[in-house]
């Protein structure tokens, strides 16, 4: 078997630590691992504490989405006591998780993808007339451009990039700006450039106010405070739902007017990324934002399971045919176990030969529904509702996706699954979220106004089993609870993260970002950018 | 003008061009001031230390993610003056941040080394996350060695390590029992391992980055880090962030005198901002300002939004603080304290003794004295059957 001739160690903007290992032979990628190089173990440090406290702890698993799994923490507890959170706390979390999705999906294609697609070195070449001419053509706002590039010129100047240093592979872009700009399209006008990174810069600040509504809802973000089992410790005032709904349409107006016509810019230089990519064809959707009746299948972005090999049909999502594989992880405990009886016991000793990528080689487990590696993220979501012809969520998702799709010009919806349509999907989903979160503010409005006030159901955690099935931005996400005598006493967590990043499992199978890695195209083992897109596209 | 006056003039120029007034980066100044403790005579100089900074050159830094959930730089990305961008664009020349930085895998690397060959002995080292000592430190390895080999070399050139957030100070949740992942601090690593480089810690999960911006501002003020290093209390914290407890400060301190309290959450007495101690909070045992500094660019903070305080900026705060909703009722410091103070395996029994009943005490005492007079919630607790229980039990 051929030695990986690419290493990409560590891979940057991203969360967390991540090696990527791949074989390139004849331009192209013929095998992949993806090795998780870091454990933490929450899930034992929640052991043997009360169920009640899990969320507060559980959530310090990701500083990006922890509204996500101190929500998804909250329902485990919820589902093993048979709570039914009242539709004032449905309504606080629907617009607490939109928030986290807004931040997440601002901060992902301008903080961490960005910089994949925008070259900020040949923004410096920009015309600034140009500039302002093409983004009232592109119909993307406008910045004080020329702002932005003396500031980036002074940067240059001054000899020290700070965090653009060594960003061209290698290559430095001021002596030689040519081989820098193959990295990208060298089609796409420094003009453009320039607007990237203008709203580059934006988006530090839009990212921050949408994450402002997380503060006003639960305290500060990151970690959340206020999303406990049970529904929410916070209680609307009229003061802060104007504070928040002031907010999101700020944001909401910027993804309109900026996220969103900044991709439809961008995508047509990259075509050629709805080529590859695609991965294992499977995708899974727990659901998230309830409706009233809080039923995952008729929740905003419905919950599903779609196996693209056998037609466009979504079936239901049932987490009894999740199991978690670690014939390839480094751990001591049984494989193919259920979440909900799930161990993290790990490997005592390490030796020269415990890296090893034909046995052991990450520290994810590998989950398997129904046997099968599936991707999680927007991409699922966003396919699962445009296949949910009963959600009621169905045509707006539609119109949208066909929108979009139109605008580039492209006539077949299977080419979403592919690198370019999990980008597209996740800015699409932002504007879905944007435009639907204005109207849950509205509703809680109207639901204190008629003397709602019911935000907390009591509960008795003594014993029971119960899965919280949710969506983190970055796909699917579930935690497993087991109580007895009200205390933990087992506690899993199967994150999008594991989903999409999981290693092979017994049968050989790659993960999804693996069997996405595998036939995308590498110009240069040296400088293999499209393999750093690969894996930033499921936003890890 | 003065050097010093048109590279103010030039940052207020920018600072405009993003929606900021220079009206409200003095009062930013001005809470920088509060935060430092000084007096507001000190908020000129301040505005000048930190618009030449922005101008001047670079800083040289390293951010090391240690075992991390990424939420410290999530923190910092909500930073408002100075912005992430100005912190590294216009202040620190971060060669090394892998949430932000361009570069990734060998290059990362190469430009940490360039930084420290450069700037050794001068550049500062941000440390996030916990040091992983678990499997010999092969619980997070980095290009394909563990992190601790890496953080020998860079700990030792370092000017200074600023430790951001519990995890990074003590090993935070990633240290609680029963987990093998061998989670501490790089303060206590680099002791372990007789790196002599001084170390700021800023405990908190994540960190506040107002905190960061105070110790910047202060090393601005003194020129460098070396009066930061000097002021630090007994647990290597600045004694101005973390000298008094969320309780001395906290805008509910009044119901909690008045003896009104939110006893369920999502109630009307909520709505009301009533006191959160029955339910748990950790104010009286935690010493931060988050009450005065506040989150999000001071949108908010913890307890203003029904959170009570779980005391993450406590020494080992999952085993100390958890179960999050019992009340702690012995009060002062080494209570929750750090090193020397109590042990996680004991915390749990800790609670209660002489001092135990002061704050339940308290609340009565207010009643007899007549402060809180008919309060028809203070009527109602009686006694909570917690409090009654151990109470019985202590006096056996």
């Amino acid at each position: 078997m051929a030695e990986p001739n690419v290493v990409i160690d560590p891979i940057t903007r991203i969360e967390g630590h991540l090696r990527i290992e791949a074989v390139v032979e004849g331009g192209v990628i013929t095998d992949a691992w993806c090795v998780s190089t870091l454990f933490r173990g929450i899930e034992n440090v929640v052991k043997g504490r009360r169920p009640e406290d899990a969320a507060y702890i559980a959530q310090r698993m990701c500083g990006v989405c922890p509204t996500s799994h101190s929500h998804g923490s909250a329902m485990s507890v919820e589902d093993a006591t048979g709570t039914v959170i009242p539709n004032g706390a449905r309504l606080v979390r629907n617009l607490l998780e939109a928030a986290e999705f807004l931040h997440s999906h601002i901060l992902w294609f301008y903080t961490l993808a960005a910089l994949d697609y925008v070259n900020p070195a040949k923004a410096l070449a920009a015309n600034i007339a140009d500039t302002y001419a093409l983004a009232q053509a592109a119909g993307t706002s406008t910045s004080d451009f020329g702002a932005v590039q003396a500031r980036l010129k002074k940067l240059v100047d001054g000899g020290d990039l700070s965090i653009f240093s060594n960003g061209w592979w290698g290559i430095n872009p001021l002596t030689d700006p040519e081989a820098a700009d193959a990295l990208y399209n060298p089609e796409m006008p420094a003009e453009l450039h320039l607007i990237g990174v203008a709203h580059y810069l934006e988006a530090l600040e839009m990212q921050a106010e949408a994450a402002r509504v997380m503060a006003l809802i639960s305290g500060k973000f990151p970690h959340s405070m206020t999303s406990v089992a049970g529904g929410t410790a916070w209680v609307p005032t009229p003061d802060k739902l104007d504070d928040i709904l002031y907010r999101l349409k700020r944001v909401a107006e910027w993804i309109n007017a900026a996220m969103i016509p900044d991709t439809l810019a961008i995508a047509p230089f990259y075509v050629a990324a709805l080529e590859f990519g695609g991965g294992c064809g499977n995708f899974l959707s727990w659901g998230v934002f309830n409706r009233e009746d809080q039923v995952r299948e008729s929740r905003y972005l419905p919950a599903g399971v779609l196996y693209a090999a056998e037609g466009l049909k979504v079936e239901q999502a049932d987490y009894n045919k999740v199991k978690e594989y670690v014939d390839r992880s480094w751990y001591i405990s049984e494989t193919g176990l259920p979440p909900l009886e799930g161990q993290t016991e790990i490997i005592t000793e390490w030796t020269d030969s415990t890296f090893d990528r034909e046995g052991q080689y990450s520290w994810a487990k590998a989950p398997r529904y129904d046997g099968k590696a599936m991707e999680a993220g927007p991409l699922s979501r966003m396919l699962v509702a445009y296949l949910s012809a009963d959600n009621e969520s169905n045509a707006a998702v539609k119109s949208l996706v066909d929108g979009a799709l139109a605008k580039l010009g492209i006539t077949d919806p299977t080419k979403l699954v592919s690198l370019l349509g999990r980008i597209a999907a996740r800015n699409l989903e932002a504007k879905f979220i944007a435009d639907e979160c204005l109207g849950w503010v509205t509703e809680l409005a109207a639901y204190v106004k008629d003397g709602g006030a019911d935000f907390w159901a009591s509960y008795k955690a003594d014993s029971g089993q119960g899965a919280g099935l949710w969506e983190a931005p970055r796909g699917a996400l579930g935690h497993f609870i087991n109580i007895k005598g009200g205390r933990i006493e087992n506690y899993q967590v199967v994150t999008p993260g594991t989903w999409d990043l999981s290693p092979k499992d017994g049968d050989g199978q790659p993960g999804p970002m693996e069997a996405a890695l595998i036939g995308t195209p590498i110009a240069e083992v040296e400088r293999p950018i499209n393999a750093a897109r690969i894996v930033r596209s499921f936003d890890p | 003008m003065t050097q010093e006056a048109v590279k103010e003039a030039s940052f207020y120029e920018r600072l405009s061009h993003r929606g900021v007034s220079r009206r409200d980066f003095l009062k930013f100044c001005g809470s920088t001031a509060a935060v430092l403790g000084m007096s507001s005579a000190m908020v000129p100089t301040i505005a000048t230390k930190i618009a030449g900074a922005a101008e001047s050159g670079l800083t040289p830094a390293l951010w090391i993610h240690g075992g991390a959930c990424t939420g410290c730089s999530e923190s910092i990305a909500q930073a408002t003056y100075p912005n992430v961008a100005d912190i590294v664009l216009d202040i620190l020349s971060l060669q090394a941040q892998e949430t932000v930085q361009m570069a990734t895998g060998e290059y990362v690397e190469q430009a940490q080394e360039a930084c420290y060959e450069a700037n050794k002995g001068a550049y500062i080292m941000i440390f996030e996350g916990a040091v992983m000592t678990g499997l010999d430190g092969n619980t997070l390895r980095v290009a394909g060695q563990p992190l601790t080999e890496h953080l020998k070399k860079i700990c030792a050139g370092a000017a200074a390590v600023v430790a951001v957030g519990s995890c990074a100070v003590d090993g935070g949740w990633t240290r609680a029992y029963p987990n093998p992942a061998g989670g501490m601090g790089i303060g206590e690593w680099m002791a372990q391992e007789g790196i002599g480089t001084p170390c700021v810690n800023l405990p908190g999960c994540p960190v506040n980055p107002e905190e960061i911006v105070a110790v910047v501002v202060q090393a601005l003020i003194c020129g460098d880090l070396t009066q930061v290093v000097a002021s630090l209390d007994e647990f290597g914290r600045p004694k101005y962030l973390y000298g008094s407890t969320i309780h001395d400060n906290c805008p509910r301190r009044g119901h909690f005198e008045n003896g009104e309290f939110v006893y369920t959450f999502g109630s009307p007495e909520e709505g009301k901002a009533w006191c959160l101690y029955p339910l748990g909070c950790k104010g009286p045992q935690t010493y931060r300002r988050c009450p005065m500094i506040r989150w999000n660019n001071s949108v908010s903070w913890c307890v203003d939004s029904g959170g009570p305080c779980i005391g993450c900026a406590n020494w080992n705060w999952v085993d100390n603080n958890a179960p999050f909703r019992g009340r702690v009722r012995q009060v002062g410091k080494g209570v929750i304290g750090g090193p020397g103070g109590v042990s996680p395996v004991t915390a749990a029994s800790v609670v209660g003794g002489v001092v135990a009943v002061a704050l339940v005490a308290h609340g009565f005492g207010m009643k007899a004295a007549g402060r809180i007079g008919k309060n028809p919630t203070m009527k109602t607790e009686t006694m909570k059957e917690y409090d009654r229980k151990r109470l019985k039990k202590e006096a056996k």
